[in-house]
């Protein structure tokens, strides 16, 4: 483990990927811990940013992600497959002692990665990931994980921002606002949701949790089993934010530029097995060059909306 | 013709004294791109048809500027298919950069495949029906298709038209063990249940081709193909694909040595000396290929390059069912005919691109049309139909150091001869013309013409 200071924040270089698995076993053991010693967590959050070198895609883990998400097989990562990619580097920061928030039961609310020039599959990659921009939110407390991947000339390629919920868990010093001023949503929605006519439906089978926990090795529990995520207070598995978000980015397919950003609300979870209706509008520039692309995502039975976000080209 | 027998003057009475081409407008070759070939279990072991295809397209989009262009048309197949893939060609297309507007259909002729695109596609484009094309093909050994045994399909279709649950229960009830085993492709033919490799073994020791003779064309293919990749042949025809950047069957360092030391792997029944091994005959191959193609004002406009004009095309079958000729000798018959109808010989090409099946196919078909006794009475000439200057045959390597997917394979050599004739422009006053042969299983084979554009003198393109 290595250290490099920049600013006042320093990074802690991981020796190597951190595993997912034992972050939510020990995030599990720390809650634990928490529970009965009655210790107070830190109110702040840590300083520290996380970091691993030499980051390179599997082959293999690439192809499987790329056909369950109805991406075509080739040489550059999906923009979700790097969020995968950069995941565990990015959890390891949110399961530091120092962390105020607990891990385990935090809902992504809302994700944006910029893609600053596509990632071919062979390059090695240096992620830093920390969290930021801590506030009230109605529902608890809301807390940014931000990760940034460069090249091996620190050329910045990727940028994600992922924002995440800790329902019920106020920490003092932090407001709740009374109005929402990032369009961040926890509750209902703010206007009344009306269908539009679909262009497709998604028939998400049971086993859609485990299929994409394998690809992106994301395996908490929530997602996995109707047994595993009762355990953690859930009715049934849901569907992974990150593979819904994925698979309505493949479905803009290859209009989208090769620098874009793409960003995603979820609002009410899928339960598994389900069906989800899309729609997705195109817009164009006056030359006809595709500038940007919006999907929304709903219960198709209830009317109620799961997801919307949109991937526009970046400047 | 059931017997085969075209002489030169019944072809000019039949189509006439000009080329058919004539008073149609040109299609010219524009450029092409591949994928590297793998050997089958390699690289692409988890990349689909749809994958390959999509990568290749998306080289050849990329190198000429095609993003979101509409084209008149692309085709493509594939011999190996799921049947849910039964618009590989158009997911393609929807998957790449392309305007979605772009039609695409599928085409499926075995090895002819991609050769047979080529000509269809270019044929439109000379009716002025479409002014753009891209052809292509795409072949995976590795991500093959499998199938349920026969009676387990036909318990799952009954079992779903049976209505109540005795009734799915009888269904069941007739499941065998030996239902359970999947039906996997094989290259046997399925009216005489030999393979390939056996089959070529009959026609091998038919024409007497020696093993010598077989292990030499395998080392001058992968000897060529290699010098084509070390001076840069191949650096505007082909895009890498998961880390591979030439093809992964090539072994630039074989020798004849080496080569005989391999065991025979077909013919070993027949009772003659069985002389064809893995290193005369092509692996198992995953990869694509697609050509660009238009008409000259469509390349003009896009200031784009004309490397060669698509002159015609030929198919041909042979009855081999009962071995009246062997499997892979239908272009033996074919390019005798194409050359009639266009007035050519042998003589009057500069390069031959004769697909390599097997070594034994090639040393074959060149036997065949050196031969008196076929010539007067197979095809219905006054002697043998010819030999060919073999210093001009597959100059640039071909299947058996490049590999063979099978659909792929003519998309690779008609945009590598295009570029040779491009390079070669002129000959003795006349544009640089080159043959391309290619057989095809079920007794079939598909060849073509091309000549270096521009066709007119003292025209530089």
């Amino acid at each position: 483990m290595s250290t490099d200071t920049d600013g006042s924040r320093q990074t802690v270089f991981l020796p190597e990927a951190p595993s997912l698995s034992m972050l939510y076993l020990n995030a599990a053991a720390t809650a634990a811990r928490r529970r009965i010693s009655g210790a107070r967590p830190a109110t702040g959050l840590p300083d520290a940013r996380h970091g691993l070198r030499g980051v390179k895609a599997d082959v293999e883990k690439l192809t499987a992600f790329q056909h369950l998400l109805g991406e075509t097989a080739g040489d550059f990562l999906p923009s979700g497959f790097i969020h995968a990619l950069a995941f565990p580097v990015a959890m390891s920061v949110l399961n530091r002692d120092d962390f105020p928030l607990p891990l385990l039961g935090m809902i992504h609310l809302r994700n944006r990665a910029d893609q600053y020039r596509a990632v071919h599959f062979s390059e090695s990659l240096e992620i830093v990931a920390w969290v930021e921009n801590l506030r009230g939110h109605r529902a608890g407390s809301l807390v940014d994980l931000v990760a940034e991947v460069r090249d091996n000339d620190g050329v910045l390629r990727w940028k994600g921002v992922s924002s995440y919920l800790a329902k019920g868990f106020f920490l003092p010093g932090v407001d709740k606002p009374g109005v929402d001023t990032d369009g961040v949503q926890g509750g209902g929605p703010e206007t009344p949701f009306s269908p539009p006519v679909p262009t497709a439906l998604w028939a998400l089978g049971v086993d859609t949790g485990r299929n994409y926990a394998g690809v992106s090795g994301d395996f908490n529990p929530i997602h996995l089993s109707v047994l595993s995520a009762k355990a953690l207070g859930l009715k049934r598995s849901i569907a992974h934010g990150m593979y819904l978000a994925s698979r309505a980015l493949a479905e803009v397919g290859p209009a989208r530029s090769e620098a874009f950003t793409w960003e995603v609300m979820f609002e009410a979870p899928v339960f598994l097995p389900a069906r989800v209706s899309l729609e997705i509008s195109t817009s164009r520039s006056a030359g006809g060059h595709w500038d940007r692309s919006d999907f929304t995502g709903w219960n198709p039975r209830s009317g109620r909306r799961h997801f919307r976000g949109s991937v526009a080209t970046l400047d | 013709m059931p017997e085969a027998a075209l002489s030169p003057e019944e072809g000019h009475e039949q189509q006439g004294q000009h080329a058919p081409h004539a008073g149609v407008r040109k299609a010219v070759v524009i450029g092409g791109n591949r994928i590297p070939f793998a050997r089958s279990g390699g690289a692409y072991t988890r990349s689909s048809n749809q994958d390959m295809l999509t990568a290749a397209l998306d080289g050849l989009i990329a190198r000429f500027g095609l993003q979101e262009e509409r084209l008149g048309e692309v085709a493509a197949g594939a011999v190996l298919k799921h049947s849910r893939h039964f618009n590989l060609t158009r997911e393609a297309v929807l998957g790449s950069a392309l305007s979605a507007e772009t039609p695409a259909y599928d085409l499926q002729q075995a090895c002819a495949t991609g050769l047979e695109t080529v000509l269809g596609l270019a044929n439109k484009i000379k009716l002025g029906q479409i002014d753009s094309a891209v052809a292509g093909g795409v072949d995976s050994a590795s991500d093959a298709p499998i199938a349920v045994s026969e009676g387990l399909r036909e318990v799952l279709l009954d079992l779903n038209r049976a209505k109540t649950l005795p009734a799915r229960l009888k269904v069941l009830s007739r499941l065998r063990p030996k239902d359970i085993a999947p039906d996997a492709p094989d290259t046997g033919e399925p009216r005489t249940g030999l393979s390939m490799g056996e089959h070529q073994a009959l026609t091998t020791a038919q024409w007497k081709i020696t093993r010598e003779a077989q292990d030499e064309l395998a080392y001058n293919s992968h000897r060529n193909l290699a010098a084509a990749y070390d001076r840069g042949f191949f650096d505007d025809l082909l895009t890498p694909y998961r880390g591979l950047t030439r093809d992964s069957n090539l072994r630039p360092d074989t020798s004849l040595e080496k080569l005989a030391t391999l065991k025979p792997v077909f013919g070993k029944t027949l009772g003659t000396e069985a002389t064809m091994t893995a290193g005369n005959s092509t692996p198992l191959t995953d990869g694509a290929a697609t050509v660009l193609l238009g008409s000259e004002e469509w390349a003009d406009e896009r200031g784009l390059p004309k490397l060669a004009t698509i002159v015609d095309g030929e198919a041909a079958a042979v009855d081999f069912v009962h071995g009246k000729d062997g499997l892979l000798m239908a272009p033996a018959f074919a390019v005798p005919r194409l050359l009639a109808r266009n007035g050519l010989t042998l003589a009057d090409f500069d390069f031959f691109e004769i697909h390599e099946a097997f070594a034994g196919t090639v040393l074959s078909t060149l036997a065949a049309w050196e031969d008196e006794d076929f010539g007067r009475s197979r095809l219905g000439l006054p002697g043998a139909f010819g030999s060919i200057d073999r210093s001009r045959l597959n100059v640039n390597g071909s299947s058996l150091a490049a590999g063979h997917p099978f659909a792929a394979t003519g998309g690779r050599i008609v945009a590598s001869l295009a570029k040779m004739l491009h390079d070669r422009r002129r000959v003795d006053g006349r544009p640089a013309r080159g043959l391309i042969s290619i057989c095809a299983a079920g007794g079939q084979g598909v060849v073509a013409v091309l000549e270096a554009y521009p066709a007119a003198e003292g025209v530089q393109a």
